[in-house]
């Protein structure tokens, strides 16, 4: 099965700048999506996904990151569920999260707390046996800056098993008793995307909402997700860039200053070689850690923040540039460089700041080389 | 099996294992140390040691195969890879 961009088009249309305004993506163009395996592209088709490769799945998100960062978040965090599912899941979750991920359900993942974004040391989200016979699991804990919350139907819960230190990943309902989601207002970039406090107060799950029975070593857990969310978020950067370069390249051909198309004043000329420049290196860097994940590198983790890091970067920076070759023209919310300009802020934020993203490059230098 | 056939192939296996994991994080682990309370295991290193494992000795590491208690120390990791290795055997066979 392979994934219809024209299809996407379609049903994306011209949303995404109504979308930014209203700060929210209409729920059944998000289930259509999911509903064609747009939104997690990489699970196999055995479990009723598309089965892409990363290359393809990057090629998608970048795709999408084009046309909309608010809906390639959604597809973020929705890859991150299906990624966790399929690496710590048993047979029986695989089979049944997983085709409920590709036809249409919804999903966000939980992983920052009020004490612990990338500290894993602050982590206080519980997951625990009930302890009363019913075999049941008890979730509890505050979780911050969930992206997609307010769409979702299962939240990926990410926290100690127990009393730690091992940890577990656990499968909530959003409707399940206990679950309170509080939308934060007026988020500076992915507006549609959304982003929420969720706490979740002794919620019970069934034992088969643990992925893998839990007690799995808590780094592993966060890793092995945030990379796939490290690798989403770099490729629709070099979508984001994609989307600006196509958009600068339009107005500077075709509008004129002083007799001549903007695009032959010398100043905006390079304005264009450097939003080229970055849109080349963040798709390079994303396809360097594509090929480390594919064969199986040890440092692919590391180069899916190297992927991230770059693209985000080159991302803020070709965003600002593209807004200063549209000026006026691109200065209203909604439109593709406004948008870009706020929400490739976000990207320099989210599955590892830029700061945090360096502290660990250094640190994979300073062990390496 | 006999004792000297096992001891052979963890024995050789936990070599690698301590070679491998003394080449990527600078220090080298006794085999029963606890490598994540002494924080030999980081946060990145934990998905890097998953991946080579199973390209390294052509395995599948899922599910309830990830608990903590398999990564423990050098020998947990030597009998994962071990019975894993002999799972896939025994499935190749049937």
């Amino acid at each position: 099965m392979s994934i219809d961009t024209g299809a996407i088009d379609a049903l994306v249309g011209d949303g995404p700048a109504a979308w930014d305004t209203t700060g929210l993506i209409p729920v059944d163009v998000l289930r259509k999506l999911g509903g064609m395996g747009v939104l997690c592209a990489e699970v196999p088709a055995r479990f009723g996904g598309p089965g892409a490769d990363v290359f393809a799945s990057g090629e998608l998100t970048a795709h999408v990151g084009a046309l909309c960062s608010s809906l390639r978040s959604i597809m973020t965090v929705q890859g991150i569920a299906a990624a966790t599912v399929l690496r710590f899941g048993d047979r029986e979750q695989r089979r049944d999260y997983l085709g409920q991920l590709t036809s249409g359900r919804l999903a966000c993942v939980a992983f920052s707390e009020p004490g612990a974004g990338s500290d894993l040391a602050g982590i206080a989200t519980r997951i625990r046996p009930a302890d009363d016979g019913t075999g049941d699991a008890l979730v509890s804990g505050e979780k911050m800056w969930i992206t997609g919350a307010v769409y979702a139907d299962v939240i990926v819960v990410y926290g100690l098993f127990g009393d730690g230190p091992s940890g577990a990943a656990a499968v909530v309902p959003t409707d399940a008793p206990g679950v309170r989601i509080e939308q934060v207002k007026d988020p500076l970039g992915c507006r549609a995307a959304t982003h929420s406090r969720v706490v979740l107060d002794d919620v019970r799950v069934p034992a088969r909402a643990v992925l893998g029975g839990g007690g799995q070593p808590l780094p592993l857990l966060f890793t092995t997700a945030l990379s796939y969310g490290r690798m989403s978020v770099a490729w629709g950067c070099a979508g984001i860039l994609r989307g600006c370069l196509a958009a600068a390249t339009a107005d500077a051909r075709t509008r004129e200053q002083g007799g001549s198309p903007i695009a032959e004043h010398q100043l905006v000329a390079r304005h264009l070689a450097e939003l080229y420049t970055s849109e080349r290196i963040a798709t390079q860097v994303c396809r360097h850690a594509a090929e480390q994940w594919e064969r199986g590198a040890a440092d692919a983790p590391v180069a899916a923040v190297l992927a991230k890091q770059v693209a985000a970067t080159h991302a803020t920076r070709g965003a600002a540039t593209a807004v200063q070759v549209l000026a006026s023209r691109g200065f209203t919310d909604g439109h593709v460089v406004a948008r870009a300009y706020r929400d490739a802020k976000a990207m320099e934020l989210i599955e590892g700041s830029t700061e945090i993203s360096q502290l660990i490059l250094a640190r994979h230098v300073l062990d390496t080389v | 099996m006999t004792a000297a056939q096992g001891g052979t192939g963890s024995d050789s296996l936990e070599k690698e294992l301590t070679a491998f994991l003394t080449e990527r994080t600078g220090t080298e682990p006794s085999a029963e140390q606890d490598l994540f309370s002494t924080g030999v295991i980081s946060s990145m290193f934990a998905l890097q040691l998953v991946v080579h494992l199973e390209d390294e000795y052509d395995i599948e590491i899922v599910g309830p195969e990830l608990s903590m208690d398999n990564f423990r120390s050098v020998r947990a990791m030597s009998a994962l890879v071990q019975r894993l290795q002999g799972a896939e055997d025994g499935s190749r066979a049937g």
